[in-house]
C-alpha cells in the first residue's frame, strides 16, 4: 500500500501538470496576497475615516453605519466588494448606503481569492492529475501486471486516490503558506489569532472539495477506457460545476420567482404614494376651505400625521420589495447548490463571515442598533419622525393667505449626547459560523461518499484486459 | 491526393468518439442556454415596455429607461448588469444607471461576476476545449502509431499532408460551429418577442465569422503542438495548460494588472472635489431655495432657481465625467493588456457586435445628458416665454448607436490579431512539420 502511494506520488511529481501547478500555485497565491493587501489597506482606511466621522458627530437626524472590511476576505471575498458598505439608520429605517461600482467598466472578473483558485483552478488540476489513473494504466497494459500481484483492487484505488490528493495538496499548501506569509507581513496590523484560527476549517473544507474531484476522476477513469475521452468528460463536468450551474441559477430563479419583479414594484410605487399620501394631502385644501382647521399649526399637524401614516406604507413597500429580492436570491442559491463548487463557496463564506450570511448578520446588528437609537430619541425628544427616500413641499391657501407645507424633518437633539448608543460590530462567533456552514459541508460529504461508492464499485468491475 | 487525405481525415474525425461527445455536449448546452437566455431577454424586454409606459411620465424629473439589446440573448456582455433606469432633475445631471427601484446592481453578489452562460461563453470555453481535443492528436497520434512514416512513404509531399489535415480539421470544427450557431439563431428567431432587423442579422453573421476565427486559432495552436510534441498525451497536456492560461488566467490577471497600472482617484478625492463645487454654490443655492420656498415665487425666482441648480449640476457632472473618463482609460488599458489572449479578443469583438459593451453604454449616457440639457432649456422657456413653451415639446430620447459598418471598422484590429495568431501558429506548425524527424 505504502509502495503504491509512494510510486504513484513520484509519478505525479515528475509530471508536467504537477510542475506547472506548483509554479502556478505559488505565483497566483502570491499575487492574490499582494492584490488583497493593497485593496484591504485602502478599504480599511476608508472604513476608519468614515466610521470616526460618524462617531464624532452622532446625530438624532440619522447615523451611517459602516461595515468593517472582513480581515479574511482573501479566503473568500463572498462578493463583498459588490455589497453596500453599510446602512443609513434614520427614524427606524435602514437604507443601504450606495454601492460604488468603481470598476464596472472593466470585464467582470471574480475576486482572486482562495475560493476562486480552489474552485476553478485547483479542481481543474485535480482532474488533470487524476484522469488517467485507471484508464492510462489500462492503455499501457500495466494495470493487468499490477493487479497480478497479491494486491486488492480496493487497496490499489485507495493508493491512487491518496497520491492524487497528495500531488494536489503539496502545491496547494505551498501556495497557501506563501499567501499567509504575505498577508501577515504586509497587511498593517496583520491577522488576529481568532481569524487565523478559522483558516484550518477552510482547509478541511478544501480537502473535502479536492477529494470530490479526485473521486470523480477515478470514477470516470474506471468507467471509460480511453484516457482522452475520460478527460473530455471530466472537463465538461468541471465547466458545468464551476460556471454553468451557478451562473444559470440566477436566470432560472428570476424566471421561476412568483414574487413581484423589480419593475413591477417600481410601477406600483408611484400609484401607492399617490393614493396613500398625495391624494390625502391634496384633500386638506378642501378641508381648509370647509373650515375644518382653526390655525395654521393644526394644518401642519394634520399634514405631518398624513405623511407619517404614508411613511408606514412606504416602509412596508420597501420591505416587501426587499423580501421579493431575497426570495429570488435564496432560490438562485438553492438551485446553484447542485454544484459542489457552490457548496464549497457558501461554506467557506460562512466560516470566514463574508457573503450573504455575513451581510445578514451585519444587517441584524444594524436593526438592533436602530432600535437603540429610537429608544434614545423617544427618551429625549418624545417623538420619532420617520424619514423616507422621498419628501414633499406644497403650497396651500389658509384664510386668504398662502402658506407652504412640507414633509417634517427629524428633530436634531442638541442636548447631552454622551449616552447616545455606540455601534460596535460583532462578527459571528466561530460556533455560529460553523453551524451555518454545516449544511453545505454535509452536502460536500454526501457528494464524497456517493462518488467514493460509485468509483469503487466501478473499479471493482473494471475489465482489466 | 489532397482530396483523398481531406476526405479520409474528415471521416476519421466524424467517426471518433471525442467528436461525437463534444458535439453532443455543445449542442445540448447551446440549445439549453439559448432557450433560457432568449426567455430572459423576453422578460426584460417586457419589463422595459411596461416600465416605459408608466415610469417615464413624471414631469418633475427626467427618467430615461434603457431597454435590453436583442443580441444579448447570444452575447450577454454587460447588458444585464448595468441597470435599466437613469434619473435626473434640474439639480442633477443623469450620470449613473440603476435598477428601476433605484437600487444599484448587482443583486446576487455571491454569484455575480461569473461569466454568463451564453453562446459566446460556449464558443469561448466549451468549443475551444473541443477543438483542442480534436487537434492534439492530428500529427502526434499518427507518429505514435507509426502511420506517419507509412503515409509519407507514398508519393505525397509533407506540406500537402499537413494542409490536408488542417483543412479537414477546420472543416469539422467549423461544421460543428455552424450546427451550434444555426441552433442558436433558430431559437432566437422563433421566439415571438424577438424581431431582428437587417443590421442584427449582419451582426450575427459577423459573430459567426469571429467565432470561426477564434476556433481556428485554437486549432492552429493544436496542430502546432501536435507537430512539436511526439507523445499525444503530452501534447494534450501542453495544450490544456496553454488553454488554462489563455482562457482562464491571463484575461483575469490582465484586468487586475490594469487596475493597478491605471489607478482611479479614491472615493474621498472625488467626494472632496464634489464638496468643493457644493461650497462654491452653497450661498446661491440657499438663496434661490429660500426664494422658491416663499408662498408666491415670481417667474424670475424660478428662472434663477433653475439656473443656479443646473449650473451646480453641470459642475458636479464635470467631476463625474472626469472620473468616468479615467474608468474608460482603465478599461482600454485592460483591453490592450489582455489582447495577447485570443479569448479576451474574442470577447471584446463579440460584445461590440452584440452592442452589449461599455461603448454602447457610454453612447446611451451621452444621449441621456443631451436630453437633460434640452429639458433644462425647456424649463426656462416655461417662465420666459410660456407661449413657446406650450408649443415646444421635449424631444424623444434617442442616442446614436454605432452603425454596423462603424462597428466593423472598430473591431477589425482585434479580428486581424486573431487571424494573425492562427497564421503564426500555422506557419510554425508548417515549418516544424517540414523539419520533423519521422522516425
Amino acid at each position: 500500500m505504502k509502495t503504491i502511494i509512494h510510486r504513484e506520488f513520484l509519478d505525479h511529481v515528475q509530471s508536467l501538470q504537477f510542475i506547472i501547478l506548483f509554479v502556478l500555485s505559488i505565483t497566483l497565491f502570491a499575487a492574490s496576497g499582494f492584490v488583497y493587501v493593497r485593496a484591504q489597506t485602502e478599504r480599511d482606511v476608508y472604513f476608519r475615516t468614515q466610521m470616526t466621522q460618524a462617531e464624532r458627530y452622532p446625530s438624532t437626524m440619522g447615523v451611517n453605519l459602516f461595515r468593517r472590511p472582513n480581515p479574511l476576505g482573501f479566503v473568500a471575498a463572498g462578493g463583498d466588494q459588490d455589497r453596500p458598505s453599510g446602512y443609513a439608520v434614520q427614524g427606524g429605517e435602514l437604507t443601504p448606503l450606495p454601492v460604488n461600482p468603481r470598476t464596472f467598466k472593466l470585464p467582470a472578473i471574480p475576486a482572486l481569492d482562495w475560493s476562486f483558485l480552489i474552485r476553478v483552478l485547483f479542481s481543474l488540476y485535480v482532474i488533470l492529475l487524476g484522469y488517467n489513473a485507471v484508464s492510462g494504466e489500462k492503455e499501457l497494459g500495466t494495470l493487468r501486471l499490477v493487479l497480478a500481484n497479491p494486491l486488492g483492487r480496493v487497496k490499489l484505488l485507495v493508493g491512487k486516490y491518496c497520491s492524487i490528493m497528495g500531488a494536489t495538496l503539496v502545491p496547494f499548501f505551498a501556495g497557501v503558506l506563501v499567501n499567509l506569509i504575505i498577508v501577515e507581513a504586509f497587511l498593517p496590523g496583520g491577522l488576529a489569532a481568532a481569524d487565523l484560527g478559522r483558516v484550518p476549517f477552510v482547509l478541511l473544507l478544501t480537502l473535502a472539495f479536492f477529494s470530490l474531484f479526485a473521486l470523480l476522476s477515478l470514477l470516470f477513469s474506471s468507467l471509460i477506457s480511453r484516457s482522452s475521452l475520460v478527460l473530455l468528460t471530466l472537463l465538461a463536468v468541471w465547466v458545468l460545476f464551476a460556471v454553468i450551474i451557478p451562473s444559470s441559477s440566477i436566470v432560472l430563479a428570476e424566471k421561476m420567482s412568483t414574487a413581484p419583479s423589480e419593475v413591477e414594484s417600481a410601477r406600483n410605487f408611484e400609484p401607492m404614494v399617490q393614493k396613500e399620501v398625495w391624494a390625502r394631502i391634496a384633500g386638506i385644501q378642501g378641508r381648509v376651505n370647509r373650515g375644518e382647521f382653526q390655525t395654521e399649526d393644526e394644518i401642519r399637524r394634520e399634514t405631518d400625521r398624513i405623511f407619517e401614516e404614508g411613511q408606514v406604507k412606504v416602509t412596508e413597500f420597501y420591505a416587501n420589495y426587499a423580501r421579493a429580492e431575497n426570495e429570488r436570491a435564496r432560490k438562485a442559491k438553492a438551485m446553484s447548490r447542485i454544484s459542489p463548487a457552490a457548496l464549497f463557496q457558501y461554506a467557506a463564506e460562512d466560516i470566514v463571515g463574508t457573503g450573504d450570511t455575513g451581510e445578514e448578520n451585519f444587517l441584524s446588528q444594524c436593526r438592533e442598533y436602530s432600535r437603540a437609537v429610537d429608544d434614545f430619541i423617544l427618551r429625549k425628544l418624545g417623538r420619532i419622525v420617520r424619514v423616507s427616500r422621498w419628501s414633499f413641499s406644497t403650497n396651500m391657501e389658509f384664510q386668504g393667505k398662502p402658506i407652504v407645507v412640507s414633509s417634517p424633518q427629524p428633530p436634531n437633539y442638541q442636548g447631552d449626547m454622551s449616552d447616545f448608543p455606540k455601534f460596535v460590530e460583532r462578527r459571528p462567533a466561530f460556533g455560529e459560523a460553523f453551524k451555518s456552514a454545516l449544511g453545505d459541508l454535509a452536502g460536500l460529504l454526501v457528494w464524497n461518499i456517493l462518488l467514493a461508492g460509485l468509483a469503487f464499485s466501478a473499479f471493482l468491475r473494471t475489465d482489466v484486459r | 491526393m489532397f482530396k483523398t487525405i481531406v476526405v479520409r481525415e474528415i471521416l476519421e474525425y466524424l467517426k471518433s468518439a471525442k467528436f461525437a461527445l463534444g458535439l453532443v455536449i455543445t449542442v445540448v448546452l447551446v440549445a439549453a442556454s439559448t432557450l433560457i437566455n432568449v426567455e430572459d431577454y423576453a422578460l426584460r424586454h417586457q419589463d422595459f415596455l411596461d416600465a416605459k409606459k408608466e415610469l417615464q411620465a413624471e414631469s418633475q424629473r427626467v427618467n430615461i429607461l434603457r431597454g435590453p439589446q436583442v443580441l444579448s440573448a447570444l452575447v450577454r456582455g454587460k447588458d444585464k448588469d448595468l441597470g435599466e433606469l437613469v434619473r435626473g432633475w434640474v439639480g442633477d445631471v443623469p450620470s449613473e444607471l440603476s435598477g428601476t427601484m433605484n437600487v444599484r446592481k448587482p443583486k446576487f453578489p455571491s454569484l455575480a461576476r461569473l461569466s454568463a452562460v451564453d453562446f459566446a461563453f460556449l464558443v469561448r470555453v466549451v468549443m475551444s476545449l473541443m477543438v483542442i481535443f480534436l487537434a492534439y492528436g492530428a500529427v502526434a497520434e499518427e507518429k505514435a502509431a507509426g502511420t506517419l512514416k507509412l503515409v509519407l512513404s507514398n508519393a505525397l509531399p509533407r506540406d500537402k499532408l499537413l494542409l490536408g489535415k488542417l483543412a479537414s480539421g477546420l472543416a469539422v470544427v467549423l461544421g460543428a460551429l455552424a450546427v451550434a450557431s444555426l441552433l442558436a439563431v433558430i431559437f432566437l428567431m422563433l421566439h415571438p418577442a424577438v424581431s431582428l432587423t437587417g443590421s442584427d442579422i449582419l451582426r450575427i453573421a459577423g459573430m459567426m465569422a469571429v467565432s470561426a476565427l477564434y476556433l481556428s486559432v485554437f486549432y492552429a495552436l493544436g496542430i502546432f503542438v501536435s507537430v512539436k510534441v511526439d507523445r499525444p498525451a503530452v501534447a494534450l497536456m501542453v495544450l490544456l495548460q496553454a488553454w488554462i492560461f489563455l482562457v482562464v488566467l491571463y484575461p483575469n490577471l490582465s484586468v487586475t494588472l490594469a487596475e493597478r497600472l491605471v489607478p482611479l482617484p479614491s472615493e474621498q478625492t472625488v467626494a472632496a472635489e464634489k464638496a468643493a463645487v457644493g461650497d462654491r454654490f452653497r450661498k446661491d443655492i440657499q438663496e434661490v431655495n429660500e426664494k422658491l420656498g416663499q408662498a408666491t415665487p415670481t417667474a424670475e425666482d424660478r428662472i434663477r432657481f433653475n439656473k443656479v441648480w443646473s449650473q451646480d449640476a453641470e459642475e458636479i457632472f464635470k467631476v463625474d465625467s472626469e472620473f468616468s473618463r479615467l474608468q474608460t482609460r482603465q478599461m482600454n488599458a485592460a483591453e490592450l493588456l489582455s489582447s495577447l489572449s485570443p479569448a479576451a479578443l474574442y470577447d471584446q469583438v463579440m460584445n461590440r457586435l452584440a452592442r452589449t459593451d461599455i461603448r454602447e453604454y457610454e453612447r446611451f449616457m451621452e444621449g441621456a445628458v443631451r436630453l437633460w440639457r434640452s429639458y433644462v432649456e425647456r424649463l426656462n422657456l416655461r417662465y420666459t416665454d410660456p407661449e413657446a413653451y406650450k408649443k415646444s415639446q421635449l424631444p424623444d430620447f434617442g442616442y446614436a448607436s454605432d452603425s454596423t459598418s462603424q462597428t466593423i471598422a472598430a473591431v477589425w484590429p482585434q479580428a486581424l490579431l486573431l487571424s494573425l495568431f492562427s497564421l503564426v501558429f500555422f506557419s510554425l506548425a508548417y515549418t516544424g512539420f517540414l523539419k520533423k524527424d519521422l522516425r
